[in-house]
């Protein structure tokens, strides 16, 4: 009784000093958003680090300007959303320049002119578009390749199909889903030269701009700023370096990977770094999304079996409304939908707004088998402790409690597995955990199958030893 | 005033009125038996006594205290009416001795000592002194019911309601609780027992009420009731308690 009041407070207090944190600390420091896969814009090399053009060029304009930022790599759509919503200062993610964003960005001057160009497999049989007619289209979500190929779309009978991500989408047209992909022809001619088996079969559409953008209205400094320092690295070379260093040169010399690192071993070792920060940043969520939703159920499960109606009413609406909406929803809402309600520029950093979500979509389930616990404990035992004057809550406490979570026990270790994989699902809203870091390796390595094998084998073990622990409390429990 | 007052005492569970008016008084010391065919109502009666049930309509009056009355605090009038029921309901997960010291303890009666001693007192007034440590799953039905005695008693209640207390056990167990009850009664507990043990009612009782259909239909003397019944009701269900 003692020990868990003092956790949860302390759970609390950790909480608030986040928060306290999460609103101080970018007094004077922007936030600028990427892409996560957008190579030769933006890619992680060894060790964790963000390289490509945009980052570059982003970097030695600030240099030039005197610009603190911070860096966030996040899925393309997620940058566009948190722009609007305000969680970020500034996105520069390849994104083009359209009349659509103009209406809620402001952008900088064009740093990049690229158009699109369509891939198909290295063995495939389609050369144009009419080729397409009946066959499915893979699109990666908010890009200037998914806007064209929308366009053509009902003109030449295909269909499309979307991914939040580059390599997925390059995949799926390299294994025969779809038959062929879009993509701004710089990033495609990288990937292929790097190893993506596909072929570019058409000439560039719709040349568009690269800019970088704010939200309309917000930070003109910072864009003034922007435009300001790329004249100047245009001016003194600085910019074409740039540019020359990532469209001729091969991906190895920029991610520092050699030949021998492509083994299942090699690739393990090169990458137990950035593995290990996104296991920890998994076991961390696991752990405090465990404990905050055990204590979210068990209140949930007290409620529900409360006699009178209002407490059995508030647990059955909270469970029905949180059981009931998808984790990816829950997570976008609470990241991205809540802070644009709150307005006044309020932000939830990415790892509470994780944590929060996992403790309402798991407490919710974690209370409806704590409510069929209690409930499953015979009527006579309340009755038993009431008649010898105990008062409701010492009861349930005394008698219900002790016998209800024993039957309980099976459910709680089922639902810390399902928390343990769910965590993955956070991965769209920018948490860097286990499954998005295995993104992360894969979009500048494309070894899709060793890379997945290990993170997959790496949950595995996770687990086991999670089963194992959950085991030896149980048998320590009877 | 009597012990227990109970005035035009009414329960409906939805449509279906269980208790129709019942008024009985239960004087300090007496032993009353309830006898009567199952699902007249016995049981609701009794958890009418202590608040397990709320009534629809009238008044239970116990040691003064009106239990209607909202400024009336249950769980002290609930410390005074011991609770014996027909599945024991003994705490599972708790040893004999904690079932025993469990509510003293909570509610301060007595420190955890003292409740000790007072528990062990106790099994060795009903016979199970070297089931202490004992889990109740490792009881017979007779020995769990003895052990709930015991748990009632340790709040030293002034009145105790006994509902079924042997209808669960073996044949061979009933002798056992009912031999505790007997030493009970001679001692001058105020008891209220539902049973359909009519030795027992004979033996002990100062008073038998015969309950049917939510109504006291009669009510005496152990001897009148039983030899000389007036009602049809009574003799038909004394002839089938008596020839099964
Ligand atoms: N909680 C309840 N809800 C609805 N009906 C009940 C409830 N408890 C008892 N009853 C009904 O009340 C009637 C009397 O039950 P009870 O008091 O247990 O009788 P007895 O103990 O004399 O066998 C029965 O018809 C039973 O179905
Ligand atoms: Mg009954």
């Amino acid at each position: 009784m003692k020990k868990w009041q003092v956790a949860v407070v302390m759970v609390l207090a950790a909480l608030g000093s986040w928060f306290s944190l999460g609103a101080t600390a970018h007094a004077q420091t922007y936030t600028i958003a990427t892409d996560t896969t957008f190579a030769p814009f933006e890619f992680q090399a060894k060790g964790g680090k963000y390289k490509g053009i945009d980052i570059d060029i982003l970097n030695a304009i600030a240099k030039k300007e005197n610009i603190n930022y911070k860096l966030k790599a996040i899925s393309f759509g997620a940058a566009v959303q948190q722009l609007s919503a305000n969680q970020v200062d500034g996105v520069i993610a390849g994104m083009n320049v359209t009349p659509e964003r103009q209406k809620t960005f402001d952008f900088s001057k064009a740093y990049y002119t690229s158009g699109v160009v369509m891939a198909v497999a290295k063995d495939s049989k389609v050369k144009t578009f009419k080729d397409l007619k009946g066959k499915t289209v893979a699109l990666k979500t908010g890009t200037a390749g998914a806007t064209y190929a929308k366009s053509i779309e009902s003109k030449y009978g295909f269909k499309i199909k979307y991914f939040n991500d580059s390599n997925n989408m390059y995949n799926d047209v390299k294994v025969g889903n779809s038959a062929a992909c879009f993509e701004d022809y710089p990033v495609m001619s990288y990937g292929i030269k790097n190893g993506i088996a596909l072929k570019i079969v058409s000439k560039q559409y719709e040349a568009g701009d690269y800019g970088f953008a704010v939200k309309k209205g917000k930070n003109a400094a910072l864009l003034k700023k922007f435009n300001a320092g790329l004249a100047a690295i245009k001016a003194d070379g600085t910019y074409k370096k740039i540019i020359d260093k990532y469209l001729h040169s091969s991906e190895a010399s920029l991610t520092g990977e050699t030949a021998s690192s492509r083994t299942f071993i090699g690739l393990f070792t090169q990458n137990l770094g950035t593995i290990g920060n996104g296991l920890w940043m998994t076991l961390e969520l696991t752990v405090i999304s465990i404990i905050l939703a055990t204590v979210m159920g068990v209140i949930l499960g007290v409620l529900g079996v409360m006699p009178g109606k209002i407490g059995p009413a508030i647990s059955s609406t909270i469970i029905y409304i949180f059981r009931g909406m998808p984790l990816m929803v829950l997570a976008f809402f609470i990241y991205i939908g809540f802070p644009d309600l709150i307005g006044h520029g309020f932000k939830i950093p990415a790892f509470i707004a994780g944590m929060i979500t996992l403790m309402l979509n798991e407490g919710a389930y974690t209370g409806a088998f704590v409510k069929g616990g209690f409930k499953a404990v015979d009527d006579g035992q309340m009755e038993a402790a009431r008649s010898l004057g105990l008062p409701y809550w010492t009861a349930m406490r005394k008698v219900i409690m002790p016998q209800g979570i024993r039957i309980m026990i099976p459910s709680f270790i089922n639902q810390f597995i399902i928390t343990l994989k769910d965590t993955s699902i956070l991965s769209v809203i920018g948490i860097v955990e286990l499954t998005q870091t295995g993104t992360l390796i894969i979009a500048r390595n494309f070894e899709g199958f060793k890379i997945w094998l290990m993170i997959a084998i790496i949950y595995l073990i996770l687990i086991t030893l999670l089963t194992w622990l959950s085991n030896w409390v149980q048998r320590r429990m009877n | 005033m009597a012990k227990v007052v109970v005035k035009d005492l009414h329960k409906s569970y939805g449509d279906n009125e269980v208790l129709k008016g019942l008024n009985l008084e239960v004087e300090d010391n007496e032993v009353v038996c309830m006898i009567g065919p199952s699902g007249s109502g016995k049981s609701t009666f009794l958890r009418c006594l202590n608040d397990l049930e709320l009534p629809t309509q009238g008044q239970v009056i116990i040691s003064g205290y009106d239990l209607s009355d909202k400024g009336t605090n249950i769980n002290l009038v609930r410390e005074n009416i011991g609770m014996v029921f027909q599945h024991f309901n003994l705490f599972p997960h708790l040893s004999v001795l904690q079932n025993i010291t469990l509510a003293p303890i909570q509610l301060k009666k007595a420190s955890k000592a003292e409740a000790e001693k007072t528990a062990r007192h106790l099994l060795d007034v009903v016979g199970l002194a070297d089931k202490v440590d004992a889990m109740p799953k490792s009881l017979s039905g007779g020995q769990k019911q003895r052990v709930a005695i015991a748990r009632a008693l340790a709040m030293n209640p002034k009145i105790m309601l006994f509902d079924e207390p042997t209808s669960a056990l073996d044949p061979e167990m009933v002798g056992d609780v009912l031999d505790v009850m007997k030493r009970l009664a001679a001692d001058g507990m105020t008891m209220i027992v539902v049973t359909h043990e009519m030795g027992f009612a004979k033996e002990v009782a100062d008073r038998v009420v015969f309950m049917a259909d939510g109504l006291i239909q009669e009510s005496g003397k152990p001897d009148d009731v039983f030899d000389h019944p007036k009602s049809p009701r009574l003799q038909d269900f004394l002839n089938k308690v008596i020839n099964v």
